[in-house]
């Protein structure tokens, strides 16, 4: 009898919940109708600006998204350092930059040239490369020193050593650097807010040189990632190690070793996006690594945590969600995280496992 | 093997890396705290009063030969906001040192911490009408605290001049001895209206925030105040503070096609703003900002995206008056005036506004100066004063900035007063 009763009340809770997004999804799409029909208040230009930020900013999410997927599909923990990671890589990469700055190209005679705008490109792929190796070992050393001692523990305990290394990370940094905001010195030929202008109706859009800088960039990353995930022998033991932790140590898998890798991947792409935060966005502080840390946390989801494609839909999705939705729906741009985060509810109304996620089995989970 | 020689490396490249890290800047020098460590001598009994003694509502002060006449304040001179309090005694006391006295009296500053907050303010104020020889408070500095402290000032007759003390509604208490030096959030919103419809001309303009108290209460004044002036607000946006990317909410601005937005907020939101002006496709608009906007951090992160930005200050236009000022300033307290906060200036007229109203009423009989203390409320409240930031003259309720704020402009990468 109870368990009847018990059967008859989830079936009327799933019922709630699909009437609730039911609501909101019809919701959602008369205010789209309505601020598009009716009022049509943006010309061609500005949807095309809202569509470039929307790219730029979900690439930079997509990459962050990875580390948090990856990370979860090898041990089923959400790595809640992993903003404070990319954090470390965006200072790292400012101090590279304004080395080259500092420093006057030699040979050239003329003291305004620095070594920065002399060699532009080796800057850059030297910045990104430190930036990006620094967050990689602070991945490793985060998963060495507060991951790996509680590995047999319940779940949530390396949950709240995660929480605690965030808060540790964040001040340790605000005591090194100090609290104050810092700007990017990026090379003329990367100079923020130039770019190709295109004609777009009879008013021109802004294509900036960082934004499609930092869009290729993690294009390249992610693609390079799934090489590496698909190709190499890496890749098959970490999906190995992913499956079943036993049965790939049975097979001769170093599981620490794989875990400490993924741990170092996904650091090195949170590195890269944070030296591209810096590029094209600038302005940044020890904060820097928290909005973009949950805002990447919340597009693994959406795409379905511990799939690979799925956070860099979900990464892509919500940077265009963002710049797009209070547009569309004609609402204050203040409230973008609150259509993101509907939407993120609605994804997980219908679909628990996100956009692309499979569906996890009894032990795995 | 490999990985290991990898992971040296890195490591020492972290370490060549911290070894670039800038040294943490220094904490600013902590005020000298100008207590009152000679103890308060009995009160002397005075029998025969001055008439005008006896005929003052309050009586008087009656400060014997030897005291200093004493002017109190309430500041958080330790914790978070240290720099406020310090800034702000450092310059009244300033403005009391270098008054040359009255009759062979001199003045003294007698400040007393209340961290900012409301129940140390009314603590401080009651420890202030016990001194018989404070005649006047300059102060309290945050709202919260000056708001505790005015009844009890209010009961003992002490008029008080706040430089920072910006809350509206202190003055629409009918308090007769709470005055200010500082403009009110509404005086700057209507000044910046005006100015954007009436000087300069413009009759579209939109109107952006960062959601907070301050930024939304500025932008909805403003908003008020230009489309009663006639003029017309074709966009209102707000933004979410400590963001790096407003390129969206700018370019629904731009589509709107404004010939200039005013930004209410602070500095790190603007500099982003207009770090990507020119993407959102605003190349034409005007930025007018607040004093949130305001400072040197400002120029220094917009570079030449910044030029032709305008924004508002407590800092005075430039005068020999105010250089001398800086000068003393930076010898005796060993930092730059508007270092700590941009209260320097507007403090040091509060002394010396406060010290003029004190030499109108008070005088000589015998060995005692007599100071009447409701004399004392009503010529504050009627100053008229020439100080560096320009006139001070009392409305009926205390609001004394005359002459209202200054606004400033980038050019070449400098803020300068807007002609």
């Amino acid at each position: 009898m109870i368990k009847k009763f018990q059967n008859l009340n989830i079936t009327w809770g799933t019922a709630l919940r699909y009437i609730a997004g039911i609501i909101v999804v019809i919701y959602l799409l008369w205010r789209i109708l309505q601020t598009t029909s009716i009022q049509g208040s943006y010309g061609p230009d500005t949807w095309m600006r809202f569509l470039i930020t929307g790219l730029v900013i979900g690439g930079i999410y997509s990459l962050i998204a990875i580390g948090y997927t990856l990370v979860y599909g090898i041990l089923f923990m959400i790595n809640f350092a992993h903003g404070e990671v990319m954090m470390l890589g965006t200072f790292a990469g400012y101090f590279v930059l304004e080395a080259f700055a500092a420093i006057s190209a030699p040979g050239s005679g003329n003291q305004n040239m620095s070594l920065l705008n002399t060699y532009p490109v080796a800057a850059l792929v030297i910045t990104f490369f430190v930036g990006a190796s620094v967050s990689a070992l602070i991945g490793y050393l985060l998963e060495k020193i507060a991951y790996r001692p509680l590995r047999g523990a319940q779940r949530l305990i390396p949950l709240i050593s995660a929480i605690g290394a965030s808060i540790f990370l964040q001040n340790a940094a605000q005591l090194l650097f100090g609290p104050q905001r810092r700007q990017y010195t990026n090379p003329d030929i990367l100079w923020r807010g130039t770019g190709w202008m295109i004609p777009v109706g009879d008013k021109s859009v802004m294509l900036t040189y960082t934004g499609t800088f930092s869009f290729i960039l993690s294009m390249l990353l992610m693609a390079g990632l799934l090489i590496l995930v698909k190709k190499t022998r890496l890749g098959k033991s970490m999906r190995a190690v992913a499956e079943n932790k036993q049965a790939a140590a049975l097979m001769g898998i170093d599981v620490d070793a794989v875990i400490s890798k993924t741990f170092i991947i996904s650091g090195f792409l949170a590195g890269a996006a944070g030296v591209m935060w810096g590029i094209h966005n600038g302005l940044f502080n020890h904060y820097v690594g928290f909005i973009p840390g949950i805002k990447a946390f919340t597009a693994a989801v959406l795409g379905g945590v511990g799939n690979i494609p799925g956070a860099m839909v979900g990464g892509m999705l919500l940077g265009l969600l963002e710049s797009l939705g209070p547009a569309i729906l004609g609402i204050d741009f203040q409230l973008k995280d609150v259509i993101a985060f509907t939407i993120l509810i609605l994804v997980l109304i219908f679909r628990p496992s996100g956009l692309l996620g499979e569906t996890l089995k009894e032990d795995k989970v | 093997m490999k990985f290991k020689n990898f992971v040296i490396l890195m490591i020492v490249l972290l370490v060549s890396l911290s070894a670039c890290a800038p040294e943490p800047i220094e904490e600013p020098t902590t005020v000298e705290e100008e207590q009152t460590d000679e103890p308060v001598g009995p009160v002397e009994e005075v029998d025969g009063l001055p008439q005008a003694c006896l005929d003052d509502a309050f009586g008087c002060a009656v400060i014997p030969q030897g005291e200093t006449i004493k002017i109190g304040m309430g500041a958080p001179l330790l914790g978070d906001y240290s720099m406020f309090g310090t800034d702000i005694s450092q310059g009244v006391s300033l403005a009391l040192q270098l008054d040359d006295g009255f009759e062979g009296w001199t003045y003294e500053l007698v400040a007393e911490d209340t961290g900012g907050a409301p129940e140390a303010g009314a603590a401080v104020a009651n420890k202030m009408v016990t001194d018989p020889t404070v005649v006047a408070i300059a102060g309290h500095i945050f709202s919260g605290s000056t708001e505790a402290a005015m009844p009890i000032y209010e009961k003992a007759g002490l008029p008080m001049m706040s430089p920072s003390a910006t809350e509206p509604g202190l003055t629409a208490q009918g308090s007769k001895v709470f005055n200010r030096l500082a403009f009110t959030d509404a005086d700057q919103g209507m000044f910046a209206a005006n100015l954007l419809f009436n000087e300069l001309g413009f009759t579209k303009i939109a109107v952006m925030h960062d959601g907070g108290s301050y930024g939304q209460g500025l932008a909805d004044v403003v908003q008020a105040e230009f489309e009663a002036l006639g003029g017309e607000v074709v966009a209102y946006e707000a933004v979410t503070p400590g963001e790096a990317d407003y390129v969206a909410p700018l370019s629904a601005v731009a589509s709107a096609g404004p010939e200039a937005v005013y930004f209410g907020g602070y500095a790190a939101e603007a500099i982003v703003m207009m770090n990507q002006w020119s993407q959102a496709g605003l190349d034409d608009a005007l930025f007018f900002g607040c004093d949130g906007t305001y400072g040197v951090e400002f120029t220094d992160k917009t570079g030449v995206n910044g030029e032709g930005a305008i924004a508002v200050s407590l800092v005075p236009p430039d005068s020999e008056e105010k250089s001398a000022f800086d000068q003393q300033y930076a010898e005796q307290f060993g930092v730059e005036a508007g270092e700590l906060s941009a209260f320097s200036w507007s403090s040091f007229d509060t002394g010396g506004v406060l010290i003029a109203a004190i030499e109108k009423v008070a005088f000589v009989e015998g060995d005692n100066l007599f100071v009447p203390r409701g004399a004392l409320v009503e010529a504050v409240r009627n100053s008229d004063y020439v100080g560096l930031t320009g006139l001070v003259k009392c409305d009926e309720v205390g609001e004394c900035n005359a002459s209202g704020p200054t606004f400033y402009q980038v050019v070449d990468g400098v803020w300068l007063p807007l002609e």
